[in-house]
């Protein structure tokens, strides 16, 4: 039996998480399943939980400038429907789990889970994204890629919370989510792939690709992305094979109960391929 | 022309069940309710040397082999009684029962679990097939871990092979399924009025009251089954019930105290039967014209860890090894393997799935090796009224394939589809023959089972029938009711039909096998018959009517040979598909259907059942991958034992060919598991069409199909 606290503002869930060692708990869909029990009796959770999901500061999505400041409290769902949600966010989004989870599901929740195979997380990777984390009188933004290190493991301190993600409004003008499920609704990924690019006067501007399931951690190269950056579609053409065999030295996926090895990075780079010939360069016609 | 029987009723349940109203075993609350959880194995084979426990509280019980009477025995009565309530100093497989605890808090059972340390000394375990057959860690099972074996010969095939040009070969496995029916086994055991009573999910209530009739040590009527609103079973609480029940028993029958025993998703998945895994070699000798001379068939299937009713499975998929083709020479083998996986048992179509997925794959990989399509290949083999079957006796049913593929040619379009997808490298289309034998096998219900059901008239214008088959979500409660209906003249909702209950209904035997329609349905409606000849002897009027076998039809069990089923239901169903290139996932863009199940009894619950079937064994063909690791199910979450959801098939499109059996009520005949046979071996030709190389194995996922375009 753990000690459980419902904290009226965020000031006094700082303060709690100082005080204690606790799990913070907002749509609790991963951690609920995660520490479940017999029917009928308390989950095991091995330290006590910290209920943050009413938190009014957490609450609500807001544009500000050119970013998104999604709380730490808003839903799957709320970010879904969240009008200047960037394409390949939202795509992902609504490839997770059921409505009534994304009902309850929070995105910061789903990236503090940092499972390798969390879709929102390939995405926010691909949007640059950040996190915001807040502990009794100091806070600090964290891009989302370091903010993750390892399958479940993420920089988070005992005495902070995550209070919001922000996500730089792509400028992208092509932008793909391709998820690959053990079944086409309601389904863990096998891998996942996000790719944004800005296009602009015929060459590319900007890019990024993202990996997610084929590694301990979503794969991205900023490396491998500025070979990119000013190339004409001609030379993204010829360069198809190569850029490829640049990203399979870096997909290094393993066999579990949901696929292969394998097939997940035959796939990956197929989805690459597919993507630099169909919507790169096709978009830049 | 529809039948008036077959004109769609509200199913009687239908509201309970929408609305949430119904209750199931868990909703149920007794008074001093115990909670008890399963102190399992740990290891898949060892045996045990030790077992240490904390100090139990007051009022908190550790229950095991020790707590059976002196009168009865640690075996359960399944076909086979191998099966221990608890174990006997070895464990033959992971999760196998060794001791109940019991107690009022489920925190403090839990504990107590926690504290109990089981010493064993391992042995090397056997998993697979291959494994168990080359008896690895030595025989688990007398001297060559095979349970049982038969062969079964038509004609002369060792000549036919002598004789043959080419001979064509393959292998075929299927693999572990789980039923994952929606509420998950459990049940509550009570002491009222000095009888021990259990109250349970289940579809056999008989088979559960034998089993802790021998397990306590008293005559069967001494011991209470009362099956409960059951959430979804096929097949899954057929005879695994038993498993749960008897420790169950043990522990009312030493407390005289209500205990709950009721498994949680993971637990379930994890430790229930799943359908027997199978592999399946298949050669067939052709002449120079490509016809073909003989076949020999080789089955094996995975018993798991004890023998229960393996063997009626394994027979079941044998008198289906032919499928439904008449083949001249024929040896169809089938041996049961014992190994250290959870024991394999009942699940919708009981053996046949796996014999006709076989069958119906190598006939299709036969048919191109002979230059043909599948279909013209298949159709010059289509047995017909008065062949002989594999059983060596005639095919007594009138057989009308060749209406139901105009019916399927004419709604899928195959024929010209198949021609047009044989150099698409994107597409595919595939077609399956199927029949399923009604009822159970050979003397089954004459010898063992002899089924009697009872009608009451219980007012003005309303009758009672008892029987003890179950609803479990099929319709039987509304179908039965209709046909009890009919003869009557009373309205379907005239009739009361309660959950079973085993001191009030006669043994009309278990909801299994495609009968309870079939074979039950038409005593009822012969028993109904009875009692309208008597309806004005007024209310209270009692008719009982007991089974006879269908004149005309012989049987040897010894030999396996004679009328192996009373009658067959037949099926086809073609599939279509479209590959994505660029991850290899199939999407199955066309389902269409055609069955003979007799009459249908009732058009909406058919078309559930055809629904349910075919997408059942879709996720069968395609996506519920379920491995062994290390003695455990690898998949055993519901997010990874993934079963299709509605987005993942197209609607299926089905048509009834009518045919009706004159020993089914209103000419019904078998149809629950018909509807499950066909679809995978339709979606592995389609798939085997498109990527143009053979297919050996279900599921076929998509990282299979990258394997085969390598």
């Amino acid at each position: 039996m753990v000690d459980s606290y419902k904290p009226a503002t965020l000031k006094e869930a700082l303060a709690l998480r100082k005080q204690h060692d606790l799990i913070p708990l907002a749509g609790g869909t991963d951690l609920m399943v995660k520490y479940q029990s017999w029917s009928g009796t308390l989950p095991r959770f091995p330290k006590g939980a910290l209920f943050i999901s009413r938190l009014p500061e957490l609450k609500g999505i807001e544009k500000r400038g050119e970013s998104l400041i999604i709380g730490a409290g808003a839903t799957l769902s709320d970010v879904a429907a969240f009008p200047d949600t960037p394409k390949v966010l939202r795509d992902a989004v609504l490839s997770i789990a059921a409505p009534g989870i994304r009902n309850i599901a929070t995105l910061a929740g789903n990236i503090c889970n940092a499972s390798p195979a969390g879709d929102s997380i390939c995405a926010l990777y691909a949007l640059d994204a950040s996190v915001v984390l807040q502990r009794t009188g100091s806070e600090r933004t964290v891009p989302v890629m370091k903010f993750i290190t390892g399958p479940g493991k993420t920089v988070l301190e005992g005495d902070e919370l995550v209070t919001a993600v922000i996500v730089l409004l792509e400028k992208a003008n092509i932008s793909i989510f391709k998820k690959v499920g053990t079944r086409k609704a309601n389904a863990l990924s096998k891998l996942s792939f996000s790719a944004v690019a800005e296009v602009k006067g015929g060459v590319i501007d900007g890019i990024a690709l993202a990996f997610g399931a084929v590694g301990p951690t979503v794969v991205r190269s900023v490396e491998l992305e500025k070979k990119c950056i000013g190339k004409k579609r001609s030379e993204i053409e010829s360069n198809i094979e190569e850029i490829v065999r640049d990203y399979s030295t870096m997909i290094v996926p393993i066999d579990d109960q949901r696929s292969s090895a394998e097939y997940r990075k035959q796939v990956a780079l197929n989805l690459l391929r597919n993507f630099l010939t169909e919507e790169l360069a096709g978009g830049m016609r | 022309m529809s039948n008036k029987i077959s004109t769609a009723v509200r199913r009687v349940d239908a509201v309970e069940k929408a609305s949430g109203r119904a209750r199931y075993i868990s909703d149920y609350e007794f008074k001093g309710l115990l909670y008890a959880r399963v102190l399992r194995s740990e290891k898949p084979r060892a045996k045990i040397t030790g077992i240490s426990k904390p100090d139990f509280p007051e009022g908190y019980y550790y229950i095991d082999g020790k707590d059976i009477p002196s009168e009865g025995r640690n075996n359960i009565q399944m076909i086979k009684d191998d099966w221990h309530v608890f174990a006997e100093g070895e464990v033959r497989y992971i999760g196998e029962t060794i001791a109940l605890v019991v107690g009022p808090d489920k925190e403090k059972v839990l504990q107590l679990l926690s504290e109990i340390r089981v010493s064993y000394k391992e042995e090397e375990p056997a998993y697979t097939i291959a494994e168990g057959l080359a008896c690895k860690g030595g025989p688990l099972f007398g001297d060559d871990n095979i349970y049982g074996e038969y062969n079964l010969v038509k004609g002369n095939p060792e000549e036919a092979f002598k004789n043959a040009v080419k001979v064509v070969e393959g292998t075929y496995k299927t693999g572990f399924q789980e039923h994952l029916y929606m509420e998950p086994q459990g049940m509550v055991g009570t002491w009222e009025e000095g009888k021990l009573t259990i109250y349970a999910s289940a579809q056999c209530p008989f088979y559960i009251r034998k089993s802790v009739a021998g397990v306590i040590g008293v005559d069967e009527k001494n011991i209470r089954i009362k099956q409960v609103t059951t959430g979804g079973a096929f097949g899954g609480k057929e005879h695994f019930p038993d498993v749960i029940a008897t420790p169950l028993a043990v522990a009312v029958h030493k407390l005289k105290q209500p205990v709950e025993l009721v498994f949680d998703r993971i637990e379930d998945i994890s430790f229930t039967c799943k359908r027997h895994p199978s592999e399946i070699t298949i050669k067939t000798a052709l002449d120079k014209n490509n016809t073909i001379l003989g076949m020999d068939i080789d089955t094996r299937i995975n018993g798991g860890g004890y023998e229960s009713s393996t063997l009626i499975v394994l027979q079941r998929a044998l008198l289906h090894g032919l499928g439904v083709y008449n083949i001249p020479n024929a040896h169809v083998r089938g041996r049961a393997v014992a190994t250290n996986t959870f024991p394999s048992d009942a699940y919708r179509g009981f053996g046949a799935p796996q014999g006709l997925f076989a069958i119906e794959l190598h006939m299709s990989q036969v048919a191109r090796e002979a230059g043909m399509l599948p279909a013209d290949f298949k159709r010059k083999y289509f047995i017909k009224t008065g062949d002989m079957t594999v059983t060596n006796t005639t095919m007594k049913d009138v057989v009308k394939l060749e209406e139901m593929f105009k019916a399927a040619d004419d709604m899928s379009d195959y024929s010209r589809k198949v021609k047009e997808y044989e150099h698409d490298p994107l597409k595919g289309i595939g077609i399956s023959f199927v029949n399923h034998g009604g009822g159970f096998t050979g003397n089954g219900e004459q010898e063992i089972i002899k089924s009697v059901v009872k009608m009451k008239r219980t007012g003005e214008k309303k009758a009672a029938l008892y029987v003890s088959n179950v609803e479990m979500g099929q319709g039987l409660q509304t179908v039965l009711r209709k046909i009890a209906a009919q003869e009557l003249g009373l309205d379907y909702t005239d009739i009361d039909y309660d959950n079973p209950d085993t001191d009030i209904v006669p043994d009309s035997g278990p909801t299994v096998a495609s009968r309870s329609t079939m074979v039950v349905g038409y005593l009822i409606q012969e028993c109904a018959k009875k009692l309208k000849t008597r309806w004005d002897e007024g209310i209270g009027t009692e008719t009982e009517h007991h089974y006879v076998h269908p004149p005309g039809l012989v049987w040897n069990q010894d030999t396996l040979q004679g009328d192996a089923y009373p009658s067959y239901g037949w099926g086809l169903n073609v599939v279509e598909v479209e590959m994505d290139p660029v991850t290899f996932e199939i999407k199955t863009t066309g389902i269409w259907t055609v069955f003979d199940v007799g009459i249908p009894m009732d058009d909406t619950i058919m078309a559930g059942q055809v629904s349910g079937g075919v997408i059942q064994a879709l996720g069968y063909a395609s996506m519920e991958k379920c491995e062994v690791l290390d003695g455990r199910f690898r998949q055993h979450t519901m997010a990874d034992y993934v079963i299709p959801t509605s987005v993942d098939f197209p609607e299926v499109k089905n048509v009834f060919i009518e045919n009706p059996y004159a020993y089914g009520p209103s000419g019904a005949k078998g149809a629950g598991e018909l509807v499950f046979d066909a679809a995978a071996p339709a979606y592995a030709d389609a798939v085997q069409q498109l990527t143009g190389r053979n297919i050996y194995e279900i599921p076929v996922t998509p990282e299979m199909v990258m394997g085969a375009l390598k």
